[in-house]
């Protein structure tokens, strides 16, 4: 009940905060009266401001007998305040007009439906539409501009389908109903393009795609007919129409405030409109509608145009923008009332309560924080910040079929999660998963596309490459295979690509141990170094190293279209002599654009060829590493799947639990603070004053007295005190003394334990003795300072200080 | 110093030790076999180690091509010689010798780190070359003079120097005038200067060393000035019209006429040389700047040549890259193919696909150039045409403005004769000027001496303007057929390196593809 209640305020709220921001805007309220239209729809059309005129093109009286159904259960009436649940006298008098209007009208229009002029509020109580709104200013930004504030009032309505959606079953006009209607024809031209194409290039492709299309419509037109729409045109809805004219407004256009998008007044979705209503007044449209809307004109003023109920509220004007300018102005908020009292003769205020909407509930947007919006073939949920413990915040279900059982793609977005996680993306029929993060995780990750959390397995994983300083930007992974894409290294590797073998089985199976998967073959290329001239500079090699051979490919220069080749034969071998081969001529492959004469020596192959091993074992390494870090991601990430702890600004008081226990220390501190002084402002004259009678005025003798009574008693107190430290430290002492002799007596008999307990004792009573040593010190210290300060307090207490100072 | 060689004879570097020393201080282990095998030529040493070797005069380096490093310290060297080849040298070590000067490094552009300590120098200089230099120790020497120190300044990368053991080194002022004088330097006598020295250091010297700075400025200043003037000279002279921009070819044409300037002191001729001056300053500004212009033309016109050709071969180029990787894709795979084939009827056929693949790669690759040499003929050609018409055009329109001036000469000369001939008239009759010189005077004595004298003058000056527009039109011509025949010789040349390229490459893959057949057929 409550919740709805808040809903509808809010709604209003945020009309009428944008109202009366853009008084320029005349918001209209179109009503035709959807069999969707549940009671909420009724109050999203009171939301509308005293800008808004409304049409009303059904008026639904049977629909008020309905309502209660719907507002009984949710509505705490008793908690409502009283112009909820009587009308005042003016307002009587309105309903009477408004029925005195419907009857003419319906006289007059015999075969439009009725006006829907006074339906019955949550307390069953007939209201006239536009008393329903109250113009609000509210303190949110996000409210202050139509989009977002229509973004807010959509996000706090939930589709609710009427029981039967034709109960009020008043017929629109056939006419204003435009023939067209079909599922949306787009696909089927666009494939006629191409079968066209097709067709150019082979007609057998053409033949089966006909043949695929036949069957999609086959299969359309069967799920068009089970669900026909045999209500279109008879629904009736109510929307949010601005006018143009003020606050920039360059035209009027139509709100939808199930989706909180705006349609042109030229819309083909809009098929008629019956009547418009603001908080000022009630319009209804005279114009045909068998254009849909858009030959309407939209101008109130005019009464040939638009019927007006109120004559005295809004002189009929046919200039609009002026007039409205003109009346919005003195239409702000602040001068509601002024503006009742002006002109609004026979426009009662408004019944309804000003909303409130507070910080939490603006930010849980839905109601319980949790919306769910169905689309065709797509389910939409929201759910408010920190609703969900691992920060989901909205959900998007795609489905292949009408009736949503199939489920093609998840997208899930979330928000504050620690591991920065924003998107996760899930598509059902392939099995692949995609993460994206924002930057900041600790492993730089930015998207993670995977089909199983094992290692080893197909995996794509991106990184932030700034983030990181070896500079790679991409992981790829397949069961037999790793690439990495790097970037902006200063050794200008830009890829490296190893291929694995099968995992030998190892005969002495630690089970700790790790068994890597044997590298085949390692590719790293390199982007240009300047630095180096091109027939030097390495654009790729590879490491075959189960067949123990590397290749060099270098980079091209400028002027040519080959490349210098290099190829090395790891093999050592032993001569016929049975010397070791170091190096042969036929252990180098070389194919050099332009020959050069010292890579012809065997010692510069040489070099080379110890300088590639090497390098060759730091990429093995490299490779290696590698593996160990998609492990440990992988582990983080299944961690941080488990844990999805948040992230809570530091601005956020109402959920950081450390500034929360920040605040409340600082609190409490301010609290015993000032506990500590009022105590200090006891008034220590008190219990002598007391003595004395009451109300009389203190002599000087008393004064006197009083002082020196309060002194003494002051001494006395300081004595007793300095004779109680005394007590107790002697009685420590001769305690301690006792115990000394005590052990010393039994020292022999004592078991260590007695012997450790007495020690400790001791070392206890010294330290006790010693402090009550000290305090006695210090309070004969202190005790004369203490006394002569009160003495001076009471020199200068008001009430002694005169008597005191003659005295002196 | 040196006593253990000091019973040695002296020795001059000679082959004998080189080879020796190279073999020492070469490769080691496997690798040195590998290089005793081999051998290790000369140019291919970085790094050469001579000391205590009672070495008395470099020689027969010059073979050290690419030797960075050079140690020659403990040695009985008294001249530093024979190194003017090493000019990849970056460490030079000459210390313990009894070398008196420096000399002999002026081509070791890449030095970075010389040592010359406990010698026998007295001044510091002839390292203006050493541009790089980071180190430079020059301990244990005789340099006796302060100002030595300035010099130093010049080397703007010089951190490390040493100076001790120098009679300098003995000046009260010695630590401080170096810290002030050179603030870049971070070391001195192996020691880091701190900071507090150098601010002490700068304050006591600070007005000499403003006074210092000062001037290097304003040398500076006067070397770029002189360095901008010489620019624009060459850029004048790229255009053809360099000193068109004044009187410069006026003031030459009276520069050799003596007669001219005689006449010219005649009564009412200053007045017209003032104003023929003037004219012909005007036209020698307008050859200049139409020069300039037309020059501007040419760049621009050569400029779109150069790009438009450039990218005519980047895209070949491009095209010819990816012909070869698309084939090495396919014959990477063809040849491990080949190599698991076991049976040898298929092992032929396969490595005939491939020599068919590789004669395929050929023809393509050969097509492709044949087709850029034509396309680039004809924009050559082109070019050509229209580099000639521009040139023609300027030396039409230089001639015609030339033709103006010597209009104006032979104006001017015309009234010139027709008042030295009045001159003489008056001279005959007796009333010439009193106030003019002996020497004028003397060209008035009868009718042929005045005549010759003004003709001659004139002669000279048309001279001269013939002599301009010659060397214009001779040079921009000039100009003109090198550059076209350089466009020829390169697009020759290039066509060349490329058919080769391809050659080497196509042969290179039928003898790797030769290769396996044989090892194919041993296995």
């Amino acid at each position: 009940m409550e919740v709805l209640r808040e809903k509808v305020e809010e709604e209003e709220a945020a009309e009428q905060e944008e109202a009366a921001e853009r008084a320029e805007r005349a918001r209209t309220e179109k009503m035709m009266r959807p069999v969707e239209v549940r009671k909420e729809e009724t109050t999203l059309t009171q939301e509308t401001l005293r800008d808004l005129e409304k049409k009303l093109s059904e008026i639904r009286i049977p629909v008020s007998a309905e309502l209660p159904a719907f507002t009984k259960d949710i509505i705490d009436i008793s908690m409502l305040p009283v112009s909820y649940k009587t009308n005042m006298p003016k307002e009587e008098q309105l309903l009477q007009l408004a029925d005195n209007f419907s009857r003419q009208y319906s006289h007059l229009c015999p075969d439009r439906v009725p006006l829907f002029l006074h339906p019955l509020n949550e307390c069953e109580v007939p209201k006239f539409v536009s008393t329903t709104l109250r113009p609000t200013l509210m303190p949110y930004p996000e409210l202050y501009n139509w989009d977002s504030c229509a973004q807010f009032v959509s996000d706090f309505l939930t589709m609710v389908p009427l029981p039967d959606p034709l109960k009020p079953t008043i017929k629109r006009e056939e006419k204003v109903l435009p023939k067209k209607y079909t599922i949306r024809p787009p696909r089927d031209l666009c494939s006629r393009f191409e079968q066209e194409q097709e067709m150019k290039r082979q007609q057998e492709i053409r033949a089966q795609e006909e043949k695929r299309l036949k069957e999609e419509e086959e299969r359309r037109m069967e799920a068009e007919k089970a669900n026909p729409d045999a209500l279109h045109g008879l629904r009736v809805h109510s929307w949010v129409l601005v006018l143009s004219g003020k606050r920039e407004v360059p035209e009027n256009f139509f709100i939808d405030p199930f989706t909180a998008r705006s349609y042109s007044t030229q819309d083909e979705h809009f098929l008629g409109i019956e009547s418009l209503w603001n908080h000022r007044n009630y319009w209804i449209n005279m114009q045909d509608c068998w254009n849909c809307c858009k030959d309407l004109i939209f101008d109130l003023g005019d009464p040939v145009r638009w019927e007006y109920m109120l004559l005295g509220t809004d002189k009929p004007v046919l200039s609009l923008t002026e007039d409205y300018s003109g009346i919005n102005d003195e239409d702000d908020v602040e001068n509601l009332d002024k503006e009742d009292e002006d002109k609004s003769f026979d426009m009662p205020h408004s019944w309804v309560e000003q909303i409130e909407i507070s910080p939490e509930a603006f930010k849980t947007r839905c109601p319980n924080g949790k919306k769910v919006i169905p689309y065709k073939r797509a389910k939409l949920e929201k759910w408010a910040p920190y609703l969900n413990r691992n920060g989901l915040v909205s959900r998007l279900t795609t489905y292949e079929d009408l009736e949503c059982t199939n489920i093609l793609e998840i997208k899930e977005w979330y928000q504050s999660r620690e591991d920065m996680l924003e998107l996760k993306h899930i598509n059902k029929t392939t099995g692949l998963k995609t993460d994206y993060f924002k930057p900041g995780h600790p492993h730089a990750l930015r998207v993670h596309s995977y089909k199983s959390m094992q290692p080893e397995m197909d995996r794509v994983i991106e990184f932030y490459e700034t983030a990181r300083v070896d500079g790679l930007i991409k992981r790829e992974e397949t069961p037999g295979t790793m690439t990495e894409y790097y970037q902006g290294r200063s050794d200008f590797l830009s890829y490296r690509h190893a291929d694995f073998g099968p995992r030998v089985k190892k005969l002495t199976l630690s089970s700790t141990e790790s068994n890597p998967r044997p590298i085949v073959k390692i590719t790293e290329r390199f982007l240009r170094n300047p630095a180096k001239p091109a027939e030097e500079d390495v654009a790729e090699r590879v490491f075959l190293v189960a067949e123990e051979r590397i290749q060099l490919r270098y980079h091209c220069r400028e002027d040519h279209i080959t490349a210098s080749k290099r190829e090395f034969l790891r093999r050592s071998e032993v001569d016929s002599k049975g010397n070791k081969i170091i190096m042969t001529p036929d252990m180098c492959i070389t194919f050099e654009v332009e020959p050069m004469e010292h890579t012809k020596k065997l010692l510069y192959q040489y070099e080379t060829l110890m300088h590639l091993k090497k390098e060759e074992k730091l990429s093995r390494h490299q490779v290696w590493e590698s593996e160990l870090e998609v492990l440990e991601i992988l582990k983080l990430r299944e961690e941080e799947e488990e844990v999805h702890t948040l992230t809570i600004s530091i601005y956020d008081t109402k959920r950081n639990e450390k500034s929360k226990e920040y605040r409340e220390a600082m609190e409490r501190v301010m609290h015993e603070e000032h506990l500590r002084q009022v105590e200090t402002q006891l008034d220590y004259l008190a219990p002598f004053l007391v003595q004395l009678p009451p109300g009389e005025k203190l002599t000087r003798w008393q004064a006197v007295r009083l002082k020196d009574e309060c002194l003494s008693d002051f001494k006395q107190r300081l004595i007793n005190k300095a004779n109680l430290i005394q007590a107790r430290f002697e009685k420590e002492t001769q305690e301690l003394q006792k115990k000394q002799q005590w052990y010393q007596e039994n020292q022999v008999t004592l078991t260590p334990e007695d012997e450790d307990q007495y020690l400790s004792y001791c070392s206890q009573a010294m330290f006790r003795i010693r402090i009550l040593e000290q305090r006695l010190n210090r309070h004969k210290e202190l005790a004369p300072l203490k006394y002569l300060a009160l003495e001076e307090k009471l020199h200068k207490d008001p009430r002694l200080g005169e008597l005191l100072k003659m005295f002196t | 110093m040196n006593r253990l060689y000091d019973s040695m004879e002296p020795r001059v570097i000679d082959d004998g030790m080189l080879k020796l020393a190279v073999g020492e201080q070469g490769p080691q282990e496997e690798a040195g076999e590998l290089a005793k095998q081999e051998g290790i030529l000369f140019k291919d040493v970085l790094s050469l180690q001579l000391d205590f070797r009672n070495i008395l005069r470099i020689d027969n380096l010059w073979q050290f091509e690419n030797l960075r490093k050079l140690q020659l310290d403990n040695n009985i060297i008294e001249k530093i010689e024979g190194l003017e080849n090493l000019t990849h040298l970056v460490w030079l070590d000459l210390s313990f010798n009894n070398i008196e000067t420096i000399e002999g490094l002026d081509t070791l552009v890449n030095l970075e780190d010389l040592s010359l300590f406990n010698n026998r120098i007295s001044s510091i200089d002839s390292l203006d070359a050493l541009v790089k230099l980071q180190v430079l120790s020059l301990g244990n020497n005789q340099i006796d003079n302060m100002m030595n120190i300035i010099y130093l300044r010049r080397f703007s990368c010089l951190r490390t120097l040493s100076l001790s053991g120098n009679p300098i080194s003995e000046a009260e002022d010695y630590k401080m005038f170096i810290c002030a004088y050179l603030p870049d330097l971070v070391y001195l006598d192996f020691r880091r200067i701190d900071d507090h020295t150098k601010e002490v250091a700068e304050a006591k010297h600070h007005y000499s060393i403003e006074e210092l700075k000062h001037r290097e400025n304003l040398m500076q200043a006067r070397l770029e000035e002189e360095q901008a003037r010489r620019e624009e000279l060459e850029k004048h002279k790229t255009a053809f019209v360099e000193h068109l921009n004044g009187s410069f070819l006026f003031d030459s044409m009276y520069a050799e006429d003596s007669e001219g300037n005689k006449l010219s002191s005649l009564p009412g001729v200053s007045e017209f040389l003032e104003a023929y001056r003037d004219k012909f300053v005007i036209i020698c500004v307008n050859i200049f700047e139409y020069g300039l212009k037309q020059q501007e033309k040419r760049k621009t016109e050569l400029d779109t040549f150069n790009e438009c050709v450039h990218e005519a071969i980047q895209e070949n180029q491009e095209q010819g890259k990816r012909k070869i990787a698309k084939f090495e894709e396919k014959h990477l795979m063809s040849l491990s193919a080949i190599r698991e084939e076991l049976e040898m009827p298929n092992i032929e056929k396969m490595i005939l696909e491939c020599s068919t693949d590789i004669s395929e790669l050929f023809d393509a690759l050969m097509t492709l150039e044949m087709q850029l040499v034509e396309q680039l003929e004809e924009t050559i050609n082109m070019f050509e045409r229209n580099i000639v018409d521009l040139v023609g055009l300027f030396v039409e329109n230089v001639q015609s403005l030339m033709a103006q001036c010597r209009d104006l000469e032979n104006h001017h000369h015309e009234k010139v004769l027709e008042i030295s001939i009045s001159t003489l008239e008056k001279a005959i009759k007796g009333d010439l000027d009193e106030d003019l010189s002996e020497d004028v005077r003397a060209l008035f004595v009868d009718k042929d001496t005045t005549v010759n004298a003004v003709g001659a003058s004139h002669d000279i000056h048309l001279l001269k303007i013939d002599n301009r527009e010659d060397e214009l039109v001779t040079r921009i011509n000039s100009w003109c057929t090198r550059l076209v025949d350089k466009i020829h010789r390169d697009e020759i040349m290039r066509n060349r390196k490329r058919v080769k390229e391809i050659n080497l490459y196509i042969d290179h893959m039928k003898s790797e593809l030769d290769n396996l057949e044989y090892s194919d057929i041993l296995d």
